[in-house]
């Protein structure tokens, strides 16, 4: 056999999701069409949310010859009366892959802005035309652009650009790609429908390419507190995510160049060229706390080296063992090694030891982490057997391993910062409920923030029964960061729990008119795939479900069984009426008597008192 | 002998005067019961009656009357509970219907029950749901639904020496000897009514299969055995068991059965004898004098049958008939246990191999001679 020369060739990120984008859900023509709906709406609520604007979005998509057959070329458009983008950075947001401004810690729909560039990047395959751009961020002038990518290179080419005078900010894209409507019709529809119920504060209308109009006007006027960017929770941290962290928090001991003694001139203040050591030193004594920490760690440097600016110029800082309190350099005038020994009383000796070893352990999660304050701290090294003071720069790959262990396992941190969610709030909810279904019962709950693997996640959920909710239920409702999730609903961990749940014990039966709303917010949520149709059974959001469904079901139970007195008051009122008369006339021939028994007024007696459980009982549904 | 006229006036008056204190009795007993309901209503009240159990738990065996009989669990129905008006009153129109068929002597079948009830506007799902509130109907009266004139699908038949005469109206006082016709007579309502009159039979021999019914006729069994034939159809239905205990109470008739030889065919000479669980509310449906014969398991090795292997459903059927108290000890038992030990089975047709006549010349002498010793 003959070697194999296999050419090694680096690939853009562009080129990488063309050829892969059916993990981005561009896999035919009409699930492509669905999610570049979904991207593009996704991104214009998502840029409402983040300036606190009410969002008014429209979507339209119009066929490029109607007469055709499906799939065919579509122009989708989605304008929004967001804060727009900077015409500075239209071209990298909308003609490279991977770039975004959403890679924080919050919550947010789409987590990197990398699923509207898959679309325009999908469009572009499929009918070869730029993606048209119109934003304007100040209100005032608005910047045209028609842009393709450049696959390989992932970089942006500008077709055109223009600008023009506005009144208002937004962004509205434009794209032409190959799609299929007649097939993804149903499921664009449904996810414009069920967008609204979970953004009651948008209003969302949509033009159909059959000119059908579908207008979904908000019903809430209030836009939910925007989430904050936030540190991560100690529960559930990787030893990676330490790694990483500590590697942030260490301070580079500086190189000593002539730019940095320029800069420590400069912070210090210092004129005259030529400055004796002790000069030096007490200037920087008096300046010390306006002093950035480079320039604090040369000084600290200089302390122990005992020299000035001109002799820092001929030497090179080889090691700083602080174990054995030596400082070794290089003297490139004598070229020899050579060392000073540190006092370990003296200020600049602790500075050093905060940039080499790193920070405290105690200081490492009261600063890194959420939601830990230095009591915690104190007793959380107790429980993970490191000393408080231990240096994050000193731990072992052992060490590093028990840290994670222990962060994972200690109980006492309180719950996560949910100040990075944006959970839609029960109250909105319910009204969204109630307006989209009329129904005789609706309870809904929020749950208390929780984590899996150190990201905090919140349910919300409501339960509906009854008014204008066709049977066959119950019919579930899925949401994620206040994304419907339409396809794949079998695998879900919704679902999941949904059919775990024994419904009759709730006094469900048949196939009841009833439906469940669940909406999962997370700083990330656990997708199964990147299509992100379904979440994943994660053991901790599966519990959160489980207790969210069954406080709603037993409120659901109790309904049922009010409204099942009801029912059945009224149910032995009319059988009494029914039957009891039949019985009179069996038994009077029967026990050969002539006249019927007197029994008319006993049965008017309990039908009147049957009725009147059914109104009290009726009276209690309407009152809860 | 020669009988008067007088006397015989006399007698068809004493024998329908016998069929109306039986009607009397009936009626009398749903009157007392419709009665009750009346009062309850009459004084303002839910009519409630109590009802003896019919759940597996309150079945027992009694050893003294060799059957299964309903323990003393009652249940209440009342017509306050929702949940039992509708079966209440079902019930009562049940009472209201036997009431009628029973004053105009008028028989009817199960299914019409089902259907008759549509007239008076009580709904019964299906037949299933007719049929049992027969059984409550059985159960509260203690009575079953053949002294009510409510009938079975009949498949069973009769033949032989037999006189009888009709009750029924239309043919009081008709007489007729049951062995004019070969393809025998179906035993329904009114020959389970009728008056047994007189025999010169010996014995009752009881037959599992139509077929085999036919061939005894033709060989003439009744004669060179004086014997009655009675065709069982498979399990006996209730009105002929009715019949072979007034054959055995009434005219001293020994009653013997010969079954397939499998495990099913000694549980219908078992019903036969000692009745079934299903009917454990009753009393007066058993001859626990009755014989089993055979087909045995022991017939199987002792005559050579073919045989055709057991199902798996008939040796579960063993198994479960091993914890029934009545298959302890004799014969039962024994049978039985070499049934499961053979796991075979043999029909009764199985003696034609040595001839179509072979099991009424050889088997049956031997078998009426043996049952003298049982």
């Amino acid at each position: 056999m003959s070697s194999i020369k296999e050419k090694f060739n680096q690939i853009s990120p562009s080129e990488f999701f063309y050829s892969n984008r059916d993990l981005a859900g561009f896999s035919n023509p009409t699930r492509s069409l669905y999610t570049a709906v979904r991207e593009f709406v996704e991104n214009a609520l998502d840029a409402c949310d983040q300036k606190g604007i009410l969002p008014d979005v429209h979507l339209t998509i119009k066929a490029v010859d109607p007469d055709k057959p499906d799939p065919k070329p579509y122009i989708l458009t989605v304008k929004d009366n967001g804060p727009g983008i900077d015409a500075e950075h239209i071209p990298l947001a909308f003609g490279t892959v991977l770039y975004g401004s959403k890679f924080g810690l919050k919550q947010a729909r789409g987590m990197f802005g990398l699923g509207a560039t898959m679309a325009i990047l999908y469009g572009q395959i499929t009918t070869n035309k730029p993606v048209l751009v119109k934003s304007s961020s100040d209100g005032k002038i608005q910047n045209q652009f028609e842009i393709l990518l450049d696959i390989q290179k992932n970089k942006p080419v500008i077709v055109k650009h223009t600008t023009k005078e506005i009144s208002k900010t937004g962004l509205t894209v434009s794209i032409c790609l190959e799609g299929d409507y007649s097939k993804a019709g149903n499921k664009i529809r449904d996810y414009v429908y069920e967008t609204s119920l979970i953004t009651p504060y948008a209003s969302i209308t949509f033009d159909d390419p059959k000119n059908q109009k579908f207008s979904h006007p908000r019903f809430v006027k209030e836009i939910p507190a925007p989430p904050t960017i936030i540190r991560p929770h100690p529960h559930g941290i990787d030893v990676e995510r330490i790694r990483r962290m500590i590697v942030e928090s260490q301070f580079e001991i500086p190189t000593i160049d002539d730019a940095m003694i320029e800069k420590v001139r400069k912070d210090l203040g210092l004129s005259v060229k030529k400055l004796s050591f002790t000069s030096i030193m007490d200037k920087a004594k008096k300046k010390w706390k306006t002093l950035p920490r480079q320039v604090r760690v040369v000084i600290a440097l200089m302390s122990f080296l005992k020299m000035d600016f001109e002799k820092l110029n001929k030497i090179k800082i080889e090691d700083i063992d602080m174990p054995n309190k030596k400082l070794f350099y290089w003297d490139f005038g004598d070229s020899q090694s050579k060392s000073v020994d540190m006092d370990p009383e003296s200020e600049y000796y602790k500075q050093l030891t905060n940039t080499v070893q790193g920070e405290p352990l105690t200081t490492f999660l009261t600063k890194r982490f959420q939601r830990i304050g230095p009591t915690t701290a104190v007793k959380f090294a107790e429980f993970a057997k490191f000393k408080p003071e231990k240096r994050m720069g000193t731990l072992t790959n052992q060490e590093l391993v028990n840290l994670s262990d222990a962060l994972q396992k200690f109980e006492d941190f309180m719950a996560p910062d949910s100040s990075c969610l944006a959970p839609l709030g029960a109250e909105p909810l319910e009204k969204g409920i109630k307006k989209f279904f009329n129904p005789d019962f609706v309870a809904v709950v929020q749950r208390p923030a929780s984590a899996y693997s150190g990201f905090p996640f919140i349910i919300e959920m409501g339960i509906a029964y009854g008014g204008d909710i066709k049977s066959g239920g119950p019919h579930v409702y899925r949401y994620a960061n206040r994304i419907p999730l339409l396809y794949d609903e079998g695998s879900d961990v919704v679902l999941k729990v949904v059919n775990d749940t024994d419904w009759g014990r709730y006094k469900v039966k048949g196939e009841p008119p009833f439906i469940i709303v669940s909406h999962i917010c997370s700083t990330r949520i656990p997708y199964k795939t990147a299509g992100k149709e379904n979440v994943a059974d994660r053991q901790e959001i599966e519990r959160e479900l489980r207790l969210a469904l069954q406080f709603l079901s037993r409120k659901l139970s109790s309904f049922m069984s009010k409204r099942g007195q009801a029912e059945m008051a009224k149910k032995r009122a009319n059988l009494y009426a029914k039957y009891i008369p039949m019985i009179a006339e069996f038994c009077t021939e029967l026990s050969g008597k002539k006249k019927e028994p007197n029994y008319k007024k006993m049965l008017q007696t309990e039908i009147e008192s049957e009725n009147k459980k059914a109104i009290k009982e009726e009276n209690e549904i309407e009152n809860n | 002998m020669k009988i008067t006229k007088k006397e015989q006036e006399k007698k068809i008056k004493s024998r329908s005067k016998k069929a109306d204190d039986k009607q009397k009795l009936i009626l009398e007993i749903l009157k007392t019961h419709g009665a009750k309901i009346y009062d309850d209503l009459d004084n303002g009240q839910f009519p409630k009656f109590s009802i003896p159990s019919r759940s597996v738990g309150n079945i027992v065996y009694d050893k003294q009357l060799r059957q299964y009989i309903l323990g003393n669990n009652a249940a209440l129905r009342s017509s306050r509970n929702s949940a039992q008006l509708r079966s209440f009153t079902q019930l009562m129109w049940l009472a209201f219907f036997a009431n009628r068929l029973t004053t105009e002597r008028k028989s009817s079948t199960l299914r019409d029950v089902y259907y008759s009830s549509q007239a008076f506007a009580v709904e019964f799902e299906d037949q299933s749901e007719s049929d049992n509130i027969i059984v409550d109907l059985e159960a509260v009266t203690s009575r079953a639904r053949e002294d009510f004139h409510i009938f079975p699908e009949e498949r069973s038949s009769i033949f032989g020496d037999l006189n009888i005469e009709y009750t029924i109206p239309g043919y009081e006082g008709k007489t007729m000897n049951l062995a004019n016709h070969p393809d025998g007579y179906s035993i329904g309502p009114s020959l389970t009514t009728a008056e047994l009159v007189s025999t010169s039979a010996e014995i009752v021999i009881a037959i599992e299969k139509g077929g085999l019914f036919t061939r005894f006729v033709e060989e003439q069994v009744d004669k060179k055995f004086k014997s009655i034939i009675l065709n069982t159809g498979g399990q006996a239905p209730r009105s002929t068991r009715t019949l072979l205990k007034r054959l055995h109470d009434e005219m001293k008739l020994p009653v013997i059965c010969l079954t397939d030889g499998d495990v099913y065919g000694e549980h219908i000479a078992m019903v036969i004898k000692s009745g079934s669980a299903n009917a454990a509310h009753l009393r007066e449906l058993t001859v626990p004098d009755a014989k089993w014969v055979g087909v045995w398991a022991t017939d199987i090795e002792k005559y050579k049958l073919p045989t055709i292997p057991m199902t798996e459903s008939d040796i579960k059927r063993c198994y479960d008939l091993q914890k029934d108290p009545r298959y302890q000890d004799g014969i039962w038992k024994k049978e039985l246990d070499v049934f499961l030990k053979l796991k075979r089975k043999a029909e009764l047709e199985a003696f034609s191999k040595y001839g179509l006549t072979n099991i009424t010349d050889k088997y049956l002498p031997q078998k009426l001679e043996l049952a003298k010793s049982l």
